[in-house]
């Protein structure tokens, strides 16, 4: 397997719920026209708390800081896992659940911070820039890792692990058990053909600034949106599952989680992985979320496992 | 492919039909321009053909790849991948028959929707259809469908398929489980079988090409690489592959895939499309975004690369099918080096064909080929036709002289013209004594005159009718009615022009013409005349040109008939004798000849005779067109000595035999110079060579040839048949022995009874052949180097095996000193 370390250079910013109004403008920029902006990753996550903005420095510049403005400090690098042909097909298991025991519980147990985005595509897992080498000495024993560096794969070879791993030496946080909430709402997992978007942008528009819905999420090319909008959507342009899977979200934390905590992602994959489930994790700047399938059997495995549940009905 | 990119697809079987699929799929078929079936719904798309829009397809919306069924049957199946990822079967144009009713409107969806990026119909099985999808984080990106599979619903999945619409499942033409699924989690950008198995499948991955082989599906081979898109397999090479990102090209070899074998000069605008012609081996054509060149990459003469690490050289270059921006183009699948264009715009479609570059090369016989494409064409140059002329003897013909035109070929109008009259004029020579010695050009004008009168217009005493007669049986319809016509005989000529429409392959406008003839009025103001003179014009054929030219001429005007250059000349000078007056026939034999002078035309000939005239006229005629053959033997045949005199007609002469030696055609050169010394007496060459005794020191022929001081007598020495003279073996001056032959050891003068090294030569079957070897080889030869020699027979077998000289003491390496002694005549005897 191969594991690459991306050529973005990402922030992780939260823009405050009544915040939004002053962003319109560079977010629509952002988003729509993709043209006019430099920025070459960008996700959007809406969540009752606040909307969770991961994006490049170039797209940073964009963001005005402000009072509503919070941006967390560090820069991420966003890795992507790509099974090179040579894996066995054997387990249909795929995105979180597929890597959760190659990458996500080695980092763990490393106390390397990880923050995940699920897309329709592929799955991201942002690192600290200065856990790289952490990372990569981690992880190369298992998988060939190469760099890219203007659109070519460069092999990276970790350089001086040890310093890494002295300076991660966090062991004082303990790995807690956070709770979920399981809201009863359903969520349709979608794509669209970049080329498409602007037929689309003023119902995506409508359900991004005047909607009131729990949680929407959108990446350039992938878009994770509540069930109940998808009638919105004009179904010949939006790619999805032939099936139609729906998926039930999973929130873990009560209180905000931050970015320092390990080990989280990794407490809610393993015991999916082990029953080789798949699922899209979702982290935001306060929460993590987690989508497995509708009315499946999995939601009371996780009751099993560490986390505590706590149902609230949707509103 | 989705509204502003339209693409093109020729047929797989029919050369005539294509598909332009943008945002619909819209069938033509390619046909002549302005043929009989021009309608108005035909777009031009080249000066000679023509495209009609056959019909339309807009079932298929969101399209982004289409694929051509690879079978005879069904024709005009179309595979549309679409934005969603599922893959339609659709059809244009068909009535829809059994077979093909079941697969049309069957489609086939993938699990997890994304856009289909490209397809490819399997070409050994035609049932396998590969699709190449986008990156789908749970799915695989390669599915390959099987067409003839039918739905069966699945019951483990069934409560998944909700999602599909009723209309989809109660229509039964849906499928969705794949024969194989390839490359998890990737994303597959372009797509190609190869030809060498059924099994094997090319495709460009996210990152990487892979070579998927289904026999083992957990097993690919990879390379990484940026270039992923288009790949496509060299038609004439299968084991080369090219593929494209961006702007630049790479070429792979599949047995050393590990990196490409070349890449082509980066472009500055991406790429859009890449091809291999099919009709051509190792050309590559190119299209990028916004432009209006496709360039062409020749590799004609790229090596293997085993072993060969140096780039090969490619020869690149651009073409344009038309102005305005290219969207896409396509090649045709068998004409050869042919494509059609469409613009990025408005669908503007361009028939073009690439010509080849042309390669030259010049024959050692100093003939010129070139080739083109497939066109291999040798030039007829004048020199290649004075070869083969002289092969085929041609001037040689001194009686029948009018044959030597069929000699050159008996294609070229002006030398049947030329030695017809010269036939003429040396026939009514020999046979009228009084003009056979006047070699002014009086006598030659007015010989000619008054014999074309005589055979072609005749006067009343003289009946045309046997001259008509001949036009008729030689098919020439026209001119045998215009000489009907100027004979006065406009019934006649009405009469010809009607046969000559009613014949077998007859020209049925000539009755027409009948039909305006035998209107004629010599009404001054009428309408006929009007319209006569204004339309005729339009004739094609010079001598209806100038038979309604006559009609409707003023009286004693007839310059539309005696300056219509495409009439014969002897047809006009026979014309201008009928209808000119005394002082107007001298001016216009004058005109008319100063100005086939100037051109050179050789029908001119029948004006000036062989005369200095004539040299003028013929000096024009080998500055045009090189021609010194006919200018040496036409000059040679009929003209007084004072002509061939003239420095001009030397020059000719000389230069023709330097090119008969250039040709190596020394036998040739030989006749020719025969011919001349008879026809020019003052041409023969004084001896050169003499044969003197060792002893006296006197020409050993001298006293035994009768003809003193030709030098001839050498030759004739030995060899006459007298039987006293070939006994001859001592100095006829002193009387001491000639020297012996180095061979056979007999003295000179003896006749070589039975060469000992001539055995090959001496079949019995060819007596004629054995006769003149045998005069040869009593010849007397030797070296001029170490000075041994012998009877030319010997010496010649002799220096067959050997390059020594047979003398045993002697080192001299004869046969090396004599530069042409190795060049053998390329004319035989």
């Amino acid at each position: 397997m191969d594991l690459h370390i991306l050529d973005h250079r990402l922030r992780v910013t939260s823009i405050s719920k009544n915040g939004l109004v002053n962003y319109t403008h560079p977010l629509i920029k952002l988003i729509f026209l993709r043209n006019r902006t430099r920025c070459k990753f960008f996700s959007l996550t809406e969540t009752p708390e606040n909307y969770t903005v991961v994006l490049d420095e170039e797209g940073f510049k964009e963001l005005q800081p402000s009072e509503h403005l919070q941006v967390e400090g560090s820069i991420w690098l966003p890795l992507n896992v790509v099974s090179n042909g040579n894996v066995s097909s054997s387990s249909q298991a795929v995105g979180v659940t597929k890597i959760a025991k190659s990458v996500i519980a080695p980092l763990a147990e490393q106390h390397v911070s990880v923050f995940m985005l699920s897309t329709y595509q592929t799955d991201f897992i942002l690192v600290r820039e200065k856990d790289l080498a952490v990372v990569v000495s981690t992880l190369k024993e298992e998988f060939n890792i190469f760099r890219e560096v203007a659109g070519e794969s460069v092999p990276e070879h970790g350089q001086d692990a040890h310093n890494g791993l002295h300076k991660n030496g966090k062991e004082a946080i303990q790995c807690t058990v956070h709770p979920v909430l399981i809201p009863q709402n359903q969520f349709c997992v979608m794509s669209l053909d970049p080329e498409t978007l602007p037929s689309i942008a003023t119902t995506l528009i409508d359900v991004l600034f005047y909607s009131n819905s729990p949680k929407e999420d959108v990446t350039p090319a992938a878009a994770p949106v509540q069930e109940l909008d998808r009638i919105k959507f004009p179904a010949d342009l939006l790619f999805t599952s032939s099936s139609g899977e729906l998926w039930r979200m999973v929130r873990i934390g009560g209180q905000p989680l931050g970015f320092d905590e390990c080990g989280i992602v990794a407490q809610i994959s393993r015991p999916l992985a082990d029953s080789d489930i798949s699922a899209y994790y979702i982290s935001t700047f306060s929460f993590d979320h987690a989508l497995v399938s509708r009315g499946s059997p999995h939601l009371p495995l996780l009751r099993g496992g560490d986390a505590l549940v706590v149902g609230v009905p949707s509103s | 492919m989705s509204g502003s990119k339209p693409d093109i697809l020729w047929s797989p079987h029919h050369p005539d039909r294509y598909v332009i699929c943008d945002s619909e799929l819209g069938l033509y078929r390619i046909g002549p321009a302005g043929s009989a079936e021009t309608k108005a719904g035909t777009l031009p798309l080249s000066e000679d053909t023509a495209a009609t829009l056959l019909a339309i397809n807009s079932d298929t919306p969101y399209m982004k790849c289409v694929a051509w069924y690879p079978k005879h049957e069904p024709e005009c199946l179309l595979a549309v991948g679409q934005a969603n990822g599922r893959v339609v079967l659709t059809s244009l144009g068909q009535s829809h028959n059994s077979k093909c009713k079941e697969l049309i409107g069957k489609e086939f969806i993938p699990k997890h929707a994304r856009q289909c990026n490209t397809l490819a119909w399997n070409p050994h099985d035609s049932n396998w259809l590969a699709a190449g999808l986008d990156k789908h984080r749970a799915d695989f990106s390669v599915l390959i469908w099987d067409i003839s599979r039918q739905f069966s619903p699945d019951t483990s999945v069934a409560a998944d398929k909700i999602r599909l619409s009723a209309v989809d499942v109660d229509s039964g033409s849906v499928v969705t489980k794949p024969l194989y699924e390839l490359g998890q989690n990737d994303a597959c950008l372009s797509l190609c079988w190869l030809p060498q198995d059924q099994k094997l499948l090319l495709a460009g991955m996210h990152r990487n090409l892979a070579i998927f082989d289904l026999r083992n599906i957990s097993q690919k081979t990879f390379v990484n690489t940026k270039a992923i898109q288009g790949v496509t397999v060299d038609p004439h090479f299968h084991d080369r592959v090219a593929s494209f990102f961006e702007g630049q090209v790479a070429i792979w070899d599949l047995r050393k895939f590990e990196k490409p074998v070349l890449t082509l000069t980066e472009q500055p605008k991406p790429l859009t499309k890449v091809a291999w012609c099919p009709t051509r081996t190792g050309l590559l054509a190119t299209l990028t975004r916004d432009s209006n060149v496709i360039r062409l990459y020749d590799m004609q003469h790229t090596p293997t690369p085993i072993g060969d690490e140096t780039e090969p050289t490619i020869i690149e270059r651009s073409v344009r099918p038309c102005d305005s921006q290219l969207g896409s183009f396509a090649w045709h699948p068998s004409a050869q080096n042919r494509m059609v264009a469409v613009s990025a715009a408005n669908r503007v479609m361009t028939d073009f064909t690439v010509f080849e570059r042309i390669s030259l090369a010049w024959s050692s016989t100093a003939s010129l080929t070139w080739a083109c494409g497939r066109h291999l064409a040798i030039e007829k140059d004048i020199a290649t036709k004075m070869r083969q002329r002289a092969q085929l003897r041609y001037g040689h013909d001194t009686t029948q002289v009018w044959r030597n035109h069929l000699l050159a070929g008996g294609d070229d109008p002006q030398l049947k013209s030329l030695w017809y009259n010269l036939f003429y004029i040396l026939f009514e020579c020999t046979e009228d004594p009084e003009l056979k010695l006047q070699g002014n050009k009086h006598a030659l004008v007015y010989s000619g005159i008054k014999d074309i009168v005589k055979v072609s217009s005749g006067g009343p005493e003289v009946d045309a009718e046997p001259f008509l007669r001949s036009l008729e049986q030689g098919r020439e319809w026209q001119r045998a009615a215009a000489v009907a016509l100027f004979n006065l005989d406009i019934r006649r000529a009405i009469q010809l022009l009607h046969k000559g429409a009613t014949t077998d392959k007859g020209d049925l406008n000539l009755s027409v013409v009948a039909m305006a003839l035998s209107g004629y009025t010599d009404e001054r103001n009428s309408l006929w005349r009007e319209m006569c003179s204004s339309l005729r014009s339009q004739l094609r054929n010079p001598y209806l040109l100038v038979m309604f030219a006559f009609l409707t001429s003023e009286p004693a005007a007839y310059d539309g008939v005696l300056y219509e250059s495409s009439v014969a000349v002897r047809d006009r000078v026979a014309f201008a004798c009928m209808f000119l007056n005394d002082t107007q026939l001298p001016r216009y034999i004058d005109k008319l000849t100063n100005e086939l002078q100037g051109a050179g035309n050789l029908e001119g000939i029948l004006l000036t005779g062989l005369t200095r005239d004539g040299v003028d006229l013929m000096e024009s005629y080998v500055d045009r067109t090189g021609d010194v053959q006919t200018a040496s033997f036409c000059m040679l045949k009929g003209s007084p000595g004072d002509v061939v005199k003239d420095p001009r007609v030397q020059c000719w002469i000389e230069n023709y035999r330097h090119l008969l030696d250039a040709w190596r055609f020394w036998h040739k050169r030989a006749e020719f110079d025969i011919h001349r010394g008879k026809l020019d007496p003052s041409s023969k060459p004084l001896a050169q060579v003499f044969v003197s005794c060792n002893f006296c020191g006197k020409s050993i022929s001298y006293s035994c040839s009768s003809v003193p001081h030709q030098g001839r007598g050498f030759s004739q020495y030995g060899v006459s048949g007298s039987p006293t003279k070939s006994k001859v073996t001592s100095c006829p001056g002193c009387r001491k022995p000639l020297p012996r032959c180095a061979l056979c050891l007999m003295n000179m003068g003896t006749p070589v009874s039975n060469c000992p090294g001539s055995g090959k030569s001496d079949d019995k079957g060819d007596l004629t052949r054995e006769n003149k070897l045998a005069q040869f080889n009593n010849w007397f030869t030797w070296c001029h180097n170490c000075r041994h020699g012998g009877h030319a027979g010997h010496m010649l077998s002799w220096f067959r095996d050997h390059t020594e000289c047979p003398v045993s003491a002697c080192t001299c390496k004869c046969m090396q000193l004599d530069t042409t002694g190795n060049l053998v005549p390329s004319d035989g005897i």
